[in-house]
């Protein structure tokens, strides 16, 4: 299926405290089902914006955004996002919050606790229902997040800088499961991230975006067998050509 | 820990030898301040009076104080979450906060009469205040991570009041209910003395017509107590219900 997310001509103003701030100009791509997509860029790019408005919580100032073939007016049943702040809800035990998606939209609660014990064991969460999100450790949390996400089994899972806050290490093993889970289930993902390594182990296509307006400055098709090695040749490649178009700071991590 | 506890006796035993030393040198004719062994032989005594004086004055308080949480924590909720209504009602709440709920007691005594009617009106108007303010509070406090996740599930607006709003707001709103608690226990007893002709401040008030100052020392003893273990009481509950939140918040040392 082609073309199943599709903005066209998007732009996102913000009326400033003294003057309106242009956040995003001017963004034209598709992306096809089943595409691992990197937003790449620096803070105040406008690419957590663009995720944002993709998700239908933010409405684009000009331009449109449709995805799976209808025109975005407010959140798309289609889609699931997982923020960097994880969005957990502290009263709730992990099944609670795995189940909230899948509440929201009426599920029966048998089927709400089959389809969550299912997802929370495939993110390794296993053994842990009862315990509340500040029982949990930093990764153990974004996994949470991520199994609320699968649950409703979108067609897109959109992702804010979801590994932003985490250890390299946590980091790391979690971007391993991502993957592990996304050649299971096939979803399309839009994944925000300021790290040029994380896009380039993630992503097939990489959307490199400059600041002030934001804009799209390079579209790169990551072409690299997975999974992949950041010591190769062609990876160290790849990254020192994002790093030029990125901008001057050498990574900003 | 259990030593630790004990400190908390300490200004009342320093209260009661002060009493004690008082009364040993005659500091005040016994008439006006009568040793701690007449007091405590109120209790026995004068059990029935206390105990059904006590137990009219608690009753106001419950139904007062519950008539306001089931006025206040739904309005609250709202006027937390909803602008507009915020916008409309936040001059009157700071105007009716502002006056003492003694102060009405004229207004009561002409609308509603002498009786239960109108001590159970300015408990209710003591708890109110601090209850709506308290939950309106608790409301904006909340994560706006969570709001958003929310809404990108599309959760109903009822599921977003009693599964997000609310919990949220839980540990706010029992801190409004100790302040109410503790507002309506006040009130009460000031109340009884005018209004009513039952009650713990109604009994005081009466022991001081007749000269048992050993009956009005004895009726404060019981306010004090009685305070405490409502105030006890509030808290317990509030850790049960809010247990989620052990190992959240900052713990003094």
């Amino acid at each position: 299926m082609n073309r199943f997310i599709e903005c066209v001509g998007v732009g996102k103003i913000y009326p400033g405290k003294n003057e309106p701030v242009e956040a995003l100009r001017g963004i034209d791509f598709t992306c096809d089902a089943g595409d691992f997509i990197c937003l790449l860029g620096r803070s105040g790019c406008g690419k957590s914006t663009l995720l944002q408005m993709m998700a239908g919580l933010e409405t684009p100032t000009s331009g449109q955004i449709s995805v799976a073939g209808n025109e975005l007016h407010g959140p798309s049943p289609d889609a699931a996002i997982v923020f960097q702040d994880h969005g957990l809800f502290p009263w709730m035990t992990v099944q609670k919050n795995v189940e909230f998606n899948m509440k929201a939209r009426g599920t029966p609660a048998a089927e709400r606790r089959r389809i969550a014990e299912r997802f929370i064991a495939m993110t390794s969460l296993t053994g842990f229902e009862g315990r509340y999100p500040h029982e949990l450790s930093g990764g153990m949390r974004q996994r949470v997040g991520i199994a609320r996400a699968l649950t409703t089994d979108p067609k897109a899972l959109l992702m804010d800088e979801p590994f932003g806050a985490l250890d390299a290490q946590t980091r790391g093993n979690l971007q391993d499961e991502l993957l592990q889970i996304w050649e299971k289930q096939r979803t399309t993902v839009l994944f925000v991230t300021h790290s040029i390594d994380e896009a380039l182990l993630l992503a097939d296509r990489i959307l490199v975006f400059s600041p002030r307006p934001g804009r799209i400055a390079a579209d790169i098709k990551v072409d690299l067998p997975r999974p992949r090695a950041p010591q190769s040749e062609a990876f160290s490649a790849l990254a020192r050509e994002l790093r030029g178009l990125v901008g001057a700071e050498r990574d900003f991590d | 820990m259990q030593f630790r506890r004990a400190l908390g006796l300490l200004p009342l035993a320093l209260l009661f030898v002060a009493w004690h030393l008082a009364v040993e040198f005659k500091v005040y004719p016994p008439i006006l301040l009568p040793p701690p062994s007449k007091v405590a032989m109120v209790f026995v005594e004068d059990w029935d009076t206390v105990l059904s004086n006590a137990g009219a004055s608690v009753a106001r308080v419950i139904i007062g104080i519950a008539l306001s949480f089931l006025f206040a924590v739904p309005l609250g909720l709202m006027i937390g979450r909803y602008r507009l209504l915020d916008t409309m009602t936040d001059w009157s709440i700071q105007i009716f906060r502002s006056i003492p709920p003694i102060s009405l007691i004229p207004l009561a005594l002409l609308f509603l009469g002498i009786g239960d009617k109108p001590a159970i009106a300015l408990i209710f108007l003591a708890g109110t205040w601090p209850l709506l303010i308290n939950t309106i509070f608790g409301v904006r406090g909340i994560e706006r991570t969570l709001i958003k996740v929310a809404r990108a599930a599309r959760a109903s607006e009822l599921l977003v009041m009693k599964d997000i709003i609310l919990p949220a707001a839980l540990p706010a709103i029992f801190t409004g209910l100790r302040l109410a608690v503790g507002g309506g226990w006040l009130t009460v007893v000031t109340a009884e003395m005018i209004a009513v002709k039952s009650g713990l401040g109604y009994m005081i008030l009466n022991a001081q017509l007749t000269f048992r100052s050993d009956l009005i020392i004895a009726g404060i003893i019981v306010i004090g107590a009685i305070g405490l273990l409502a105030d006890q009481l509030v808290r317990r509950v509030r850790a049960h219900v809010c247990r989620w939140q052990e190992g959240l918040t900052a713990s003094p040392e």
